[in-house]
């Protein structure tokens, strides 16, 4: 997830605590619970949503949405997301990655009973490249061509051994081109199929839309032609926008049977009863930046400083903070997906080191500025502690940080414009893929808001080059764990944690999937 | 006691104002925070600061008021509030009313386009909401204390300038002044030693019911996170950390309690005041017809 739609989440936390009073009233709807195909299911979720139309989402709850709707080329088993496995197609990646081969499975169905095509798969990868939206850039440089009835290849220019690993996003849902098309449907900036796709799901997924209220919920209902091997655990699902703290009042009171958004405290506290929690490490990555550029700051920018740093944080305390699941990756990269770092001594707690090489450089309790965005929690996880911790920490090793809060707001353009000293932000997923990740090394878009020139490291934009080229998972992973234990020797980013993601369900649910790419697979409540 | 006793033993009389039990109350409150914010704060064994304990800790023995989000001791930092809060609110109702005060004297006194120019201004501030201008200018400036208080010094001001100059206005005919100008002295030679006696005592009664106000606009702005920088520990600020830890009832509570008794106090004092510089509304209060 880039910058840019943060701050749309923020806007919809905004618009769902403004929505409490509607859910509040609302939940008195009918909730029951038997399982079969003629029940329903209540989850509660804080919405992000912008639209059904999947060629256009990128948020949150869309992908959600989305996911229920819509069966893309490639998918994932459960919440493993090293491995794509198939979905609408099988698909064989060319040794240069350049080009992916994919032949269609028979047998799936669009929800009006016509089969799927190949023609709507190329329709529907093309349709998102042409609309020009937020998910475009996952298809960024591919070229997509049908071969025959069976088969079609996705061939981009460079190695892209990512694409299989963007496939299965929910963005990249097929649709049914007959009926997109019937209803303004293009494949360039002229469709007009969204207000279509927003009333009407046209997808082979497991759920049908059945109604869609932007602000306040979701109704899906079964789809009666799903082919897919497992079924549907519910007839009915009812995805309601409640904000956090009321999700836990309303799964406590039996309103609610899935919770999506509880932070680790409120977790906690509905543990106990016959309530379930399912806690996991998220793919979120919050982080500390030191800005190499001289000028913003002569000591971020000095090594010895920096290493003191690294060893002055108690990252075991940070976790703490963030509760149950929460973890400390080893590099930038999460420690879900291929190429993750277990551990890395360089980024460990160790006073008595830290204090040595703050003595190195030359630093003597000068006020160094810590900035970060005061009014964003991460998985219900305030920045502002964690900034406070780091404080706190840093003090005891004898660096004096001052704590520079703004708004998202403000704060955005110092962050973007590579003026903080030490910024503490987070870097959410566009897809599960260690590529993603290349945005931290010198002169990309990351790197350089850490005043992390493109000339700045030799050695480590070498490695990033070979990992950026590597391919086949054994290749990649130990490619990426090599740039990661460079980086963190000497590079300007220290991961502090990727909080935890907390799902509650009630008891009369048995069994929840979660993803980091949808979150929750809504068929496999059940 | 007799008449006799009182006639021949000269007695101590509490002022006017302090005779309404009320008034008792808030001066003692507030005197009771005046020591907490000037001594009880700064020897305070725990440190407001330090996030050495275990965290969201119900209040018990070892934590009174219990512990907040990061681990630090609720009540060191309830205590260590005082000394943000207190001041800043009354530096900023004394500087509101300077302010206000001597512009709406100048606007009163001399009329005309000097009071037209001062009062439309006034009037521009007060057409807006005051906690969402003062929000938008705390923004712009940037969070923390001082333009904190800057923020609501411009949002302040107007109530000020508009008593006085109403004040001003009533009195500047009067004979005693114009006596004064007759007898040479000048137009602020005249403000400071004929009016400004005069009007003074109702301007200090509004400053006094203003700074409950006061605290609770500063307090709000910390709580968006536009006044105190964390880590300095701030009433407004922690009922804001204590919203985020919905069930950790003590993080809000006990700061908003603190806010709450100082507002309060200052009401009850304010409003013994006035009710002493002005019999009429005393009456009123307590229900005799006047």
């Amino acid at each position: 997830m880039t910058i840019k739609r943060r701050g749309a989440a923020i806007m919809s936390a905004v618009a769902a605590l403004s929505m409490l009073a509607v859910s509040g009233c609302s939940s008195g709807s009918s909730s029951n619970t038997n399982t079969g195909s003629s029940s329903s299911v209540v989850v509660d979720s804080s919405f992000d949503l912008k639209t059904a139309d999947p060629a256009r989402e990128f948020e949150t709850t869309g992908a959600i949405v989305a996911h229920a709707l819509y069966e893309s080329l490639l998918t994932f088993n459960g919440d493993d997301v090293t491995k794509p496995v198939d979905g609408l197609a099988s698909y064989k990646i060319s040794d240069d990655a350049k080009v992916v081969t994919l032949t269609m499975k028979a047998g799936h169905t669009f929800s009006d009973g016509t089969p799927v095509t190949v023609d709507d798969a190329v329709f529907s990868l093309e349709r998102v490249q042409g609309i020009k939206g937020n998910p475009s850039f996952l298809l960024d440089g591919v070229k997509v061509a049908k071969v025959d009835d069976h088969t079609l290849t996705l061939t981009s220019a460079h190695a892209n051994p990512a694409l299989p690993f963007i496939l299965p996003n929910g963005a990249l849902g097929i649709v049914n081109s007959k009926v997109v098309k019937a209803n303004g449907g293009t494949t360039d900036a002229n469709d007009k199929a969204e207000a279509f796709l927003n009333k009407t799901s046209a997808g082979s997924g497991p759920y049908q839309l059945e109604s869609y209220d932007v602000a306040s919920q979701v109704v899906f209902t079964a789809n009666t032609k799903y082919t897919g091997s497992e079924k549907p655990g519910h007839g009915r699902v009812v995805l309601r926008n409640v904000a956090g703290p009321t999700q836990k009042l309303n799964i406590q009171a039996g309103d609610s049977q899935v919770a999506l958004d509880l932070n680790p405290d409120q977790a906690k506290e509905v543990q106990g009863g016959d309530l379930k929690t399912i806690s996991g490490a998220s793919p979120y990555m919050i982080f500390l930046l030191m800005n190499q550029n001289q000028a913003v700051n002569k000591f971020t920018s000095n090594q010895d400083f920096m290493t003191a740093v690294r060893r002055g944080i108690d990252y075991g305390k940070i976790v703490s903070l963030a509760g149950t699941g929460a973890v400390q990756p080893g590099g930038v990269i999460p420690s879900l997906f291929v190429g993750a770092l277990k551990s890395d001594p360089s980024n460990s707690f160790d006073a008595t080191a830290a204090k040595a090489s703050l003595a190195k450089s030359g630093y003597s309790g000068e006020e160094i500025p810590l900035n970060f965005p005061n009014d964003i929690t991460v998985q219900g996880l305030e920045l502002q502690s964690i900034a406070a911790s780091v404080q706190a920490q840093l003090k005891t090793i004898g660096i004096n940080v001052k704590l520079a809060p703004q708004p998202v707001a403000t704060e955005l353009d110092a962050y973007r414009g590579g003026k903080e000293s030490i910024g503490l932000w987070y870097w959410g997923p566009d897809y599960p893929d260690p590529a993603d990740y290349l945005v931290f090394t010198p002169g990309q878009l990351v790197g350089l808001r850490a005043g992390w020139a493109a000339n700045a490291s030799p050695s480590i934009t070498a490695l990033a080059n070979k990992a950026q080229a590597a391919t086949g998972n054994d290749a990649r992973q130990a490619a990426y764990e090599d740039l990661q234990r460079a980086m963190n020797k000497t590079g300007p980013f220290i991961p502090l944690l990727q909080p935890a993601k907390n799902v509650v369900t009630a008891g009369t649910i048995s069994s929840v999937s979660l993803n980091p790419v949808w979150t929750i697979d809504l068929a496999g409540i059940k | 006691m007799s008449l006799e006793q009182g006639l021949t033993r000269p007695r101590f009389r509490l002022p006017a104002t302090l005779r309404n039990p009320m008034a008792v109350v808030g001066a003692s409150i507030i005197l009771l925070w005046i020591l907490v914010a000037a001594v009880i704060s700064h020897i305070w064994p725990v440190d407001p600061l330090a996030q050495n304990f275990d965290r969201l800790l119900p209040p018990g023995a070892a934590h009174w008021f219990g512990t907040d989000q990061l681990g630090r001791d609720v009540l060191s930092r309830t205590l260590a509030g005082s000394q943000t809060s207190l001041p800043l609110s009354l530096l900023l109702v004394v500087c509101a009313m300077i302010l206000g005060g001597s512009l709406g004297a100048i606007a009163g006194y001399f009329g005309k386009a000097i009071d037209e120019t001062i009062m439309r201004i006034a009037d521009l501030v007060f057409a807006f909401p005051t906690i969402i201008l003062a929000m938008v200018i705390a923004a712009a400036l940037g969070p923390s204390l001082t333009n904190a208080v800057i923020a609501m010094l411009i949002v302040s001001w107007p109530s000020y300038a508009r008593v006085m100059r109403s004040l001003v206005i009533g009195a500047r005919g009067s004979e005693y002044v114009i006596a004064g100008r007759l007898m040479g002295s000048g137009a602020f030679t005249s403000l400071w030693r004929d009016i400004l006696p005069n009007v003074l005592a109702p301007l200090l009664v509004l400053a006094t019911l203003d700074v409950g106000t006061a605290i609770l606009l500063l307090s709000g702005l910390s709580f968006l996170g536009l006044g105190a920088v964390p880590p300095t520990p701030d009433w407004g600020a922690m009922v804001s950390d204590g919203v985020q830890q919905f069930s950790s009832w003590w993080i809000a509570v006990f700061p908003g309690l603190a806010i709450l008794s100082v507002v309060l106090a200052f009401n009850f004092l304010g409003d013994a005041w006035r009710d002493s510089l002005d019999p009429r509304t005393a009456d009123a209060v307590q229900g005799r017809a006047i």
